[in-house]
This record gives structure tokens, C-alpha cells and sequence, in this order.
């Protein structure tokens, strides 16, 4: 019995391996060491271009790909910043957020509970890991004729990347990395 | 002089994405990850993957 999505949907699967290797073709994919089975792709990506960070990023399948749900940020596809470390980041810029906002609790409530703009927390083998939040949910699609890609999270995670080292750098405030129209 | 240059172009370019985002400009990301402005990308002929419509999420 199929118990992957890659196993039980091998045209997705398909589907998802030509666009990763149209739109990012120097990504690799492979499969998790942990006995979950899950699928991931590995890869550098330059989204400031010219003299801006070098990020190496894993996307990783959950299981029950293609799928969202409220509560779930990004989908079913996870974000996970290798280099830089998304949690080291985000605890430099902690007491910043704090000098900031004034309290813990205010940071939370203007959205900057973790330290930095649109992100998540959740257990990655043995530590607890910050990812990139791509799309709300409701954006997410999980339909059965059209679905969120791998390469499509991947894009909205460089937009992230992007705006996120132009907050760090001071360049948009906290409401344009917040609210802005993306 | 031309190491000036070359950070005020980027530093130009910076804001011009930062706006494009800001308004909603439709944006698109380049096979090493990089993101150019739509119109930008085709003009320089540039493929790339156009960013979805939709806010991001967040936890906190």
C-alpha cells in the first residue's frame, strides 16, 4: 500500500521534480535520515542579489502533501534555513524587538514575538528550529487539479528572505515587513 | 569611484524592490534565488518563477 504522497501521487511527484528543476535547477532532492520518509530539497539561493547573503535552505515535504490548514504556516511544504540559522538570528535581534516594543508580551502582539517578521517554530530532530512562514493557509493551494509547489513556497520564501535582510539592515520598518502588500 | 557607484545602484535597486513590494508589484525570483522586479526580469531577459499572490503567514 502507498503510504507517501510521492508514492500514492506520482504525477504530483513528477510535477514537482520538473518544476524545481525549471525554476531552481541546482536544488537537490533527497530524503530525510529519520525513518519519517519525508522528502526534502537542498539548495543556495542569493535573493538580494549582489553583496546580500548567501541563505542554504532545506524545503521539506510533509507528509500529507499537498495540504493546509489554519494554524499551519506555509503549508505542507516547511522552510528551514540552514545557514544562517534562523533561531540564532532571531535571538541577536531579541532584545532589539524588546528595547523596542517594551514588553514580551507587546513584541507578540505587533507580531514580533520570535524576534523577526513571519516566522514559525517547530521540533526538527532533536532541537526546536525557526522556518520561514511562506503563504497564509488560505493561500495555500491543496486542491486536487492544482497545488502548492515546492517551487512556488521556495519563491515566496526569497521574498521573505529579502524583505527580512532589508528589516535587519533598517531599510523598510516594521510595519512594511509586517503589513506590506505581499 | 566606481566601488561607489555600483553600491548606489544596488542601494537604489534595494528600494525600488522595497517599494515594488510595498504597492504589490509583481515580482519574480531567478534561478539562484534573486529577486527582480516583473518588468525588470523581462526586459533583461530574465526567467524566472513569478512569486504567488497572497500574504505571508505568521506565528507571532
Amino acid at each position: 500500500m502507498a503510504f507517501y504522497w510521492y508514492q500514492s501521487d506520482p504525477q504530483l511527484y513528477q510535477a514537482e521534480v520538473a518544476a524545481m528543476q525549471r525554476f531552481f535547477p541546482s536544488f537537490q532532492i533527497n530524503q530525510l535520515q529519520d525513518g519519517s520518509g519525508r522528502l526534502y530539497w537542498r539548495g543556495k539561493v542569493q535573493p538580494t542579489g549582489a553583496g546580500g547573503l548567501v541563505w542554504d535552505l532545506m524545503l521539506i515535504y510533509k507528509n500529507d502533501h499537498p495540504h493546509a490548514s489554519e494554524g499551519e504556516y506555509g503549508g505542507s511544504i516547511q522552510i528551514l534555513p540552514i545557514s544562517p540559522r534562523l533561531k540564532d538570528v532571531a535571538d541577536k535581534m531579541m532584545p532589539l524587538v524588546l528595547e523596542t516594543y517594551g514588553t514580551y508580551d507587546n513584541a507578540v502582539k505587533h507580531g514580533f514575538g520570535l524576534g523577526l517578521p513571519h516566522i514559525y517554530r517547530n521540533n526538527f530532530g532533536r532541537n526546536e528550529e525557526y522556518f520561514i512562514c511562506t503563504a497564509d493557509p488560505r493561500y495555500f493551494k491543496a486542491g486536487q487539479n492544482r497545488s502548492t509547489s515546492a517551487a512556488s513556497a521556495l519563491s515566496w520564501a526569497c521574498k521573505w528572505i529579502m524583505l527580512c535582510e532589508m528589516w535587519l539592515n533598517g531599510e523598510i520598518s516594521d510595519d512594511v515587513a509586517l503589513e506590506g502588500n505581499y | 569611484m566606481q566601488n561607489t557607484m555600483n553600491s548606489d545602484a544596488i542601494a537604489a535597486r534595494r528600494r525600488a524592490l522595497a517599494e515594488a513590494l510595498r504597492t504589490g508589484e509583481p515580482v519574480v525570483v531567478t534561478p539562484t534565488g534573486q529577486v527582480e522586479m516583473k518588468d525588470e526580469a523581462i526586459e533583461n531577459g530574465l526567467s524566472g518563477i513569478q512569486v504567488p499572490d497572497g500574504k505571508l503567514a505568521g506565528e507571532a
